[in-house]
């Protein structure tokens, strides 16, 4: 689902074959990408790409079954405005039972990798 | 929240367009944004559209997840399934035919049948409230008549002591004479009370109708219209209201017209009048029992309680009235008095219809597990690839769904057929003509047609989809377990059908035999070559001599003209019942205390036992020339009146101050006046002159040689010679009375018979479709038994014994359930009990044999098969 590259790399194709992530954690990222401003779906794969400094590329054919879930789910809210480009796009915005659900999400996952560091830091 | 916007955006993807609209502008959007940024980072414009769209992934797969998530998926793969499900019925046209066909029939049939019931039973009458009104009647005191007439007095006494009903009306049926364009005509009316419509709560079409407030002098000269006489005689003239009509000798005005859907007897009716208490001979007197009487309940008053409350009254007028001691009243709803005779046959043959539905949705589902063993490879093959069972189940029952539409679209074509058919034939006014396919029985049909699918296609759906299944792909042949395991379920299946019609075929064979003995039924009379007329001679024109005269008069000029041989008339047509039934004193009887004896008299002219070739036993007819009245007896009248002893001289007294009374003249056969499968009654029969203000409407009885139209033309023409202004009615044959008096067991007989015939149909080609498949399953089977030395007649012996013992079983099942059914058809026996043996042993060894013949062209295939091939097992 995700597949991480050096986005400096350019007209040439590298696969980390490390990064696969766990499946959810796309909706954890997502939710996290649209808590800390309403944006379109673009947006929040470039987001995600950002801030992880290249090392998390989302795989544009899921991002938007991911957050059509997300939206069904009642966890975002979904406007339509005009893009940057002056386009019609979908705003997508964190609810409040989005919210909880995103400080749910990340303690878990606190925990889980916390677990995984722990039987790794053993040697 | 999650549930309001999935609602919305399952609407919006149901509605399809708008939702692809947005994808697709989320989509293009996102590419541009995409493109635009890798221009930046160096990509020529067009090498930055195609990275983009590549990295995108595929927006038609992207697409069809999106559709997944947001759950507009069922409809769509609906529509793909009816599409599918089409071209597979186009790739096996035979069987499609055969299917649609069957449930055609069945659909149909059921249809039809739940048309009649639903207009007969299920639709409310044509009044408000319609389910408090209530017939009142008298109950003579051996309580051997529980519907009798009501008398005037009594209907008054009731009305102003009885607390149980808001109002009771009182009414007659009447002739009314109607000067016409031309010939004078006779009009079916009726007299009533002013306060009936008020009872009925009837509004009128136009103009008003007669109320509880009305004096006699507003109504004297009123006269109401129906719908059907105002159409037929004034095409609907709407300016009727105020016209003058004239009526025999006096004239009318109409002041209104009532709706088309008004109907209290079910018979035929122009025109409705307020009876004048004088009109009715003896209106005083509580013995004088000539009306019948309707009431409404009050609101909240139980039949019972108004039973009681009827009872009490009744009882205690009938103290105060020692001429009607020990008379009583009965009342019942009038819902229930209208379906009386009518309401168990429907329901037996709703259920006869209900098994040929069943027995052709049983033909079906065998069909269709035949087809999907075809299909195996092709459902494996799917389900291998990921089709969810739930989604082939679904696209199988969407199949049967097909098959049942067309089935139910060809059976409405049918039911309006039959339903013609049926309203064709059956006896006048038994069926309400206003039986239609109307919004309830499409309905109906709707529901039964769901109700098909699923029980014709549920059980082959879901073992053609079960998980063994996929086995099939591996074998490569197409001899499974499965298949032996699907033909067990067939066997039992085909028995099941098998038994269901056997019972049908039974209870047909036990009501056709009834029938024909109904109809070898000797009436006591001859019916051929006579006809019968009515004619009413109304005083002021008529009295009591002059009635008299005329019959002398018509009969002195109509035989020897014509090829007429005899004339004669009665008050009541033969076979057709009706007549007078009143108190008898049987004189130097000893009269048993307390019991009052009731007899039935038919006012006759002399000729009229030779006009019918009724048997003279004894005695002599009533002569034009004799002094004083006299009468006849029937047979069954003299061994009951005077057991053991000649009837001849002795006399019977009518009335209380009757102390004379009239002497029998001549014992006369039996007849069975009453109904071909009821004993003969025993009857009275009286000089006309004795009766002539009970009979002022008589039947006309000529007897002659040529066709019964002719002698009709001839009985008109010497009527209006004697006197022109008689409007003569109701002419027909005695023949066609005869008939119509077995129409409506007639008419149960022959759907019964129909429906039979279907499901025997049915289940034969069922028993031919088993014993077919079984062949193909046994065919290895087959291949080594020749092998190992059985000869073609041993093979085919086998086969037939498969069928047969199919056959067999289902039979004795079925002799089973025709004893638990045949009950219900108890009342439609004549002649023949429920458990005749031959009957049972005759359809039984019947189904057998041509079951045995169904399986004849398997086994003939069987008995062909070369050993070396079927061994082969491919």
């Amino acid at each position: 689902m995700v597949a991480a590259f050096p986005v400096e790399c350019q007209g040439e194709r590298h696969v980390h074959p490390n990064a696969d992530v766990l499946q959810g954690t796309l909706d954890l990222l997502i939710l996290k990408a649209v808590s800390l401003e309403p944006m379109h779906g673009w947006g929040i794969s470039q987001r995600i790409q950002q801030i992880s400094r290249g090392v998390l590329e989302v795989n544009q054919g899921s991002l938007y079954p991911a957050v059509h879930r997300l939206v069904k789910r009642g966890w975002l809210d979904a406007t339509w405005g005009t893009s940057e480009n002056n386009r019609r796009a979908r705003f997508y915005r964190l609810t409040a039972v989005g919210k909880k659900q995103l400080v749910e999400e990340t303690a878990t996952w606190r925990r889980f990798s916390g677990a995984v560091e722990d039987i790794l830091a053993t040697s | 929240m999650a549930f309001r916007t999935g609602i919305v955006q399952r609407v919006r993807s149901f509605l399809g367009r708008e939702a692809d609209n947005n994808l697709s502008d989320e989509v293009r959007m996102h590419l541009e944004m995409e493109a635009a940024q890798l221009e930046k980072h160096g990509f020529s414009r067009h090498a930055a559209r195609l990275e983009a769209q590549r990295r995108f992934g595929g927006v038609d797969r992207y697409t069809e997840e999106l559709r997944d998530v947001r759950g507009g998926r069922a409809w769509d793969s609906a529509l793909q399934d009816a599409r599918y499900a089409l071209r597979v019925a186009r790739r096996f046209p035979a069987f499609t035919a055969i299917v649609i066909l069957t449930l055609g029939i069945a659909i149909g049939a059921n249809t039809a049948i739940f048309s009649v019931v639903d207009t007969v039973l299920l639709r409310p009458l044509p009044f408000p409230h319609g389910e408090q009104l209530v017939l009142l009647y008298g109950q003579n005191p051996d309580k051997s008549l529980p519907r009798f007439s009501v008398s005037y007095a009594d209907y008054l006494d009731w009305r102003a002591q009885t607390r149980s009903f808001t109002d009771i009306a009182a009414y007659a049926s009447s002739s009314i004479i109607f000067a016409g364009d031309d010939e004078p005509q006779r009009l079916s009316g009726m007299n009533v009370t002013n306060n009936f419509f008020d009872v009925l709560t009837a509004h009128p079409r136009f103009g008003r109708l007669f109320h509880t407030t009305d004096l006699s002098s507003d109504t004297d000269n009123a006269i109401v219209l129906t719908y059907g006489f105002w159409k037929r005689q004034f095409g609907g003239d709407s300016t009727i209201v105020g016209r003058p009509l004239t009526l025999g000798s006096a004239s009318r005005t109409v002041i209104g017209v009532l709706p088309e859907d008004f109907d209290l007897v079910g018979q035929p009716l122009d025109a409705i009048v307020v009876l004048s208490p004088n009109g009715i001979p003896g209106f005083q007197s509580h013995g004088q029992h000539t009306l019948s009487v309707v009431g409404r309940l009050r609101p909240g008053v139980s039949l019972s309680a108004a039973q009681q409350d009827l009872a009490a009254v009744a009882a205690h007028v009938a103290e105060a009235h020692p001429d009607i001691a020990g008379w009583s009243a009965n009342v019942f709803f009038l819902r229930d008095e209208l379906v009386r005779g009518i309401r168990s046959p429907l329901f037996v043959l709703l259920a006869a219809a209900g098994l040929v539905l069943l027995i052709g949705c049983i033909n079906v589902a065998n069909l269709l597990l035949t087809r999907s063993a075809l299909r195996e490879r092709e459902v494996a093959l799917r389900q291998a690839l990921g089709a969810s069972r739930a989604r082939l189940i679904g696209q199988l029952l969407i199949e049967s769904a097909e098959l049942a539409v067309g089935g139910a679209l060809l059976g409405l074509v049918i039911a309006k057929f039959t339903l013609g058919a049926i309203l064709r034939v059956a006896p006048a006014g038994l069926l309400p003509d206003t039986a239609g396919l109307d919004l309830r029985v499409l309905v109906f049909a709707v529901m039964i047609t769901v109700l098909t699918t699923v029980v014709a296609g549920l059980w082959p759906a879901l073992s053609a989809t079960s998980p063994r299944l996929a086995r099939s792909l591996r074998e490569g042949g197409r001899s499974s377990s499965g298949g032996m395991r699907a033909l067990q379920a067939r066997r039992s299946l085909v028995v099941a059908e098998t038994s269901l019609a056997l019972v049908l075929l039974i209870c047909a064979g036990l009501v056709v035999q009834s029938l024909r003995h109904m109809l070898a039924v000797d009436p006591g009379f001859r019916a051929e070559h006579v006809a019968t007329i009515r004619v009413t001679l109304a005083p002021p024109r008529y009295n009591d001599t002059t009635q008299v005269q005329f019959f002398r008069d018509l009969q002195s000029r109509l035989e020897g003209r014509g090829g007429i041989e005899s004339v004669a008339a009665a008050n009541s047509a033969p076979i057709a019942g009706g007549g007078i039934v009143t108190n008898i004193r049987l004189m130097g009887m000893p009269a048993t205390p307390g019991q009052k004896l009731m007899g039935a008299v038919t006012g006759v002219t002399p000729g009229y036992f030779r006009t019918m070739t009724m048997h003279m036993l004894q005695g002599h007819d009533v002569a034009w020339s004799d002094a004083t009245p006299g009468l006849l007896v029937s047979e069954a009248a003299a061994r009951q009146y005077w057991p053991g002893q000649s009837a001849l001289g002795k006399r019977i007294a009518f009335g209380p101050r009757d102390t004379i009374g009239l002497e029998v003249l001549g014992v006369v056969g039996d007849t069975h006046s009453r109904g071909l499968s009821v004993d003969a009654p025993p009857m009275i029969y009286a000089s006309y002159s004795a009766i002539t203000n009970l009979a002022r409407t008589m039947s006309i009885v000529v007897r002659g040689r040529g066709d019964v139209a002719s002698i009709l033309a001839t009985t008109k023409q010497a009527v209006h010679e004697i006197d022109r202004t008689l409007p003569l009615y109701n002419s027909q044959s005695v023949s066609s009375l005869v008939d119509q008096s077995v129409g409506q067991s007639r008419l149960n007989t022959t759907l019964l018979a129909f429906f039979a015939a279907v499901a025997a149909v049915l289940a034969l080609i069922g028993i031919y479709g088993v014993v077919s498949y079984s062949v193909t399953q046994r065919t290895q089977e087959i291949g080594v038994r020749m092998a190992l030395g059985a000869r073609q007649g041993d093979v085919l012996r086998l086969i037939l014994r498969e069928g047969a013992t199919l056959a067999a079983v289902g039979v004795v099942i079925g002799v089973a359930g025709a004893f638990a059914a045949t009950p219900l058809i108890r009342s439609w026996l004549f002649g023949i009990e429920r458990t005749d043996p031959a009957t049972i042993v005759g359809t039984a060894a019947s189904l057998v044999v041509v079951a045995l013949a169904a399986s004849y062209l398997p086994a003939r295939r069987a008995s062909h098969v070369d050993p070396l091939i079927a061994m082969r097992g491919d």
